[in-house]
């Protein structure tokens, strides 16, 4: 494998076919260490399937991934969570009946296995105050407002302290102002906590504002890459959106 | 507050164990050992309810801790303690195996694969003719010390079991279960076992019930293979059903309430059957939260009337969620 010393996770040829289809053919893709990586595409390019398969949640028909120099290909989103790779889901990444405190506990539970409580409780409140999310420790997860719950399911992916943060589709059903708290938390994260992190999103203007570079998706195939001035201004990517005659 | 809850708890089943004592006629001592042991099962059933399934196979593994500690006794001679703890480990060991092939299922699949080894477990009774076929196996006695008081000691047995489920339902690990039944996929995100931990919540389960199992053993004196059928199973979902299972008490009041009505009903034949069948209907119609769910909305009510606040509305929804208790 073709391993430089800042990739922390890379797809080789990476495929995956669902009977007659393929959701995803040949990805190949680098993740760089600290590097906040958009993975950007129209629906059904393959986002959430190449998502899938990154975490472990889908096994690969054929290629392989690595993470952290080591050959995860096949192995259990456990293992690969353990490994320090840990996401978000795209819809209900949390648990609702529960507190918050309680949804950041599974995190930190993952992470801390044979602690003591009182280690595992600091994590939920350092996980919390990070996230903004301390006022809101004692309620439901059901009964807070969407922007929290999705701050809430960030705070559950990051209570284990992964080294690479993989979000579906985190911005989704948040107002700008929220938009906006939430994207300096990834900076945070980032910056305090050296967490790469992988983002599928649809909001295209919190893409081009925070990521470091882009990965383009149309029909489970890579069709471009660079920084996001780079994507901006890439002709298939925009013809890939907005159809041949507004990209010609 | 948690430590509250368990102090309660602990109080409420040595509360009912000294109410025991004063309970002298031999029918109604047994009523009383029946209740116990009801409410033991019905407390298995909810327990691997918190990882969201229902366990119909409750029956099989109840079943197994009779015939565990029948053997236990009458074959193997050994003591009363042993006995009862076999009938809990061979539950144990055999829902070890169950689970972790069964598991990987979910909701009516693992209900019907439930079903299904209940039945395929009372079968297996009536061709082993070394655990008396048909006819079961007798002479399953509790140590002559006891005398009259082994509703008693049923009581402070199932008692301490169901305190002990109640303390794992709040520990850390009681609240992977829960976030295992509410999102399976966020708890494997993060790195934990989910497999293992439904194995985990459905061993101690099992274990409990097959306690249960063996005290039917010993307050029966005879068991046979009629007697572990999927009824069983569906009446201890009942005494959850109408008690509530939002609540660890709600178990213990379905369990009382209904062993107290159904001894009533048990003149009515077969009838006994439309009875449990009508109760777990009218629960589910009229108190989907049970009676002790009722109860906390009846106290929300009257405390906010108290204070005078109309716009203070009975929360449904604890912090918990589920726990009322």
């Amino acid at each position: 494998m073709a391993n430089t010393a800042n990739v922390l996770a890379e797809t080789r040829s990476l495929t995956r076919r669902f009977g007659g289809l393929i959701a995803v053919s040949g990805l190949s893709i680098d993740i760089r260490k600290g590097e906040i990586l958009g993975l950007i595409g129209p629906n059904g390019a393959g986002k959430s399937t190449t998502f899938n398969l990154i975490s472990g949640f889908c096994k690969p028909s054929s290629g392989s991934l690595f993470f952290d120099g080591e050959d995860m290909t096949g192995k259990s989103p456990v293992t690969i969570s353990r490994g320090g790779l840990v996401r978000t889901f795209q819809h209900g990444s949390l648990m609702r009946s529960m507190t918050v405190r309680d949804n950041i506990l599974i995190g930190a539970i993952g992470a801390l296995k044979g602690s003591r409580r009182n280690e595992r409780l600091t994590r939920v409140n350092e996980t919390a105050a990070i996230l903004g999310l301390t006022p809101y420790l004692d309620e439901v997860a059901a009964n807070l407002p969407h922007g929290i719950q999705r701050l809430v399911s960030i705070a559950i992916a990051f209570a284990p302290r992964p080294r690479l943060l993989c979000l579906d589709e985190p911005l989704t059903g948040l107002n700008q102002t929220e938009v906006g708290t939430t994207l300096e938390v990834f900076s945070r994260i980032r910056r305090d906590f050296d967490c790469t992190i992988l983002l599928v999103e649809h909001n295209m203007k919190a893409v081009m504002k925070i990521c470091d570079r882009i990965v383009v998706l149309h029909h489970g195939q890579m069709l471009a890459t660079g920084t996001p001035q780079e994507v901006r201004e890439n002709e298939s990517v925009v013809s890939a959106y907005l159809g041949k005659r507004h990209g010609a | 507050m948690i430590r509250n809850k368990h102090v309660a708890m602990t109080l409420t089943v040595i509360a009912l164990a000294a109410v025991s004592l004063f309970v002298r006629d031999a029918y109604s001592s047994n009523l009383v050992t029946w209740m116990a042991i009801a409410a033991l099962t019905a407390t298995s059933l909810r327990f691997v309810s918190l990882i969201g399934e229902l366990n119909f196979a409750t029956a099989a593994f109840y079943g197994l801790g009779a015939y565990g500690a029948g053997t236990a006794v009458t074959l193997l001679n050994l003591p009363f303690a042993v006995a009862l703890l076999a009938g809990g480990v061979v539950a144990l060991l055999v829902s070890a195996v169950f689970g972790y092939i069964t598991l990987k299922t979910k909701g009516p699949y693992f209900l019907l694969i439930g079903f299904a080894f209940t039945e395929v477990m009372r079968i297996l009774y009536t061709r082993s003719d070394w655990l008396g076929g048909n006819s079961g196996m007798v002479g399953i006695f509790p140590p002559s010390f006891f005398g009259a008081y082994f509703s008693t000691f049923a009581v402070l047995l199932c008692g301490a079991f169901i305190v002990l489920l109640y303390t794992i339902e709040r520990s850390d690990l009681g609240k992977v279960f829960m976030a295992i039944r509410d999102n399976d996929n966020v708890v494997l995100s993060v790195g934990i076992d989910v497999h293992l931990m439904k194995v985990a919540c459905f061993c101690i389960g099992s274990f409990v019930a097959g306690i249960a199992g063996a005290l039917h053993g010993f307050a029966n004196n005879v068991i046979s293979p009629g007697d572990f059928g999927f009824l069983l199973s569906t009446f201890a979902l009942a005494y959850m059903k109408v008690g509530g299972e939002d609540s660890p008490y709600g178990p213990i009041t379905g369990a009382v309430l209904l062993v107290g009505l159904g001894s009533l009903a048990m003149r009515m034949g077969a009838g006994e059957h439309v009875f449990y069948g009508a109760a777990i209907v009218l629960a589910v119609l009229l108190m989907p939260k049970g009676i002790v769910g009722l109860a906390g909305v009846a106290a929300s009510l009257g405390k906010a009337r108290k204070s005078g606040k109309a716009g203070n509305a009975p929360q449904l929804r604890t912090k918990e969620g589920r726990s009322h208790g």
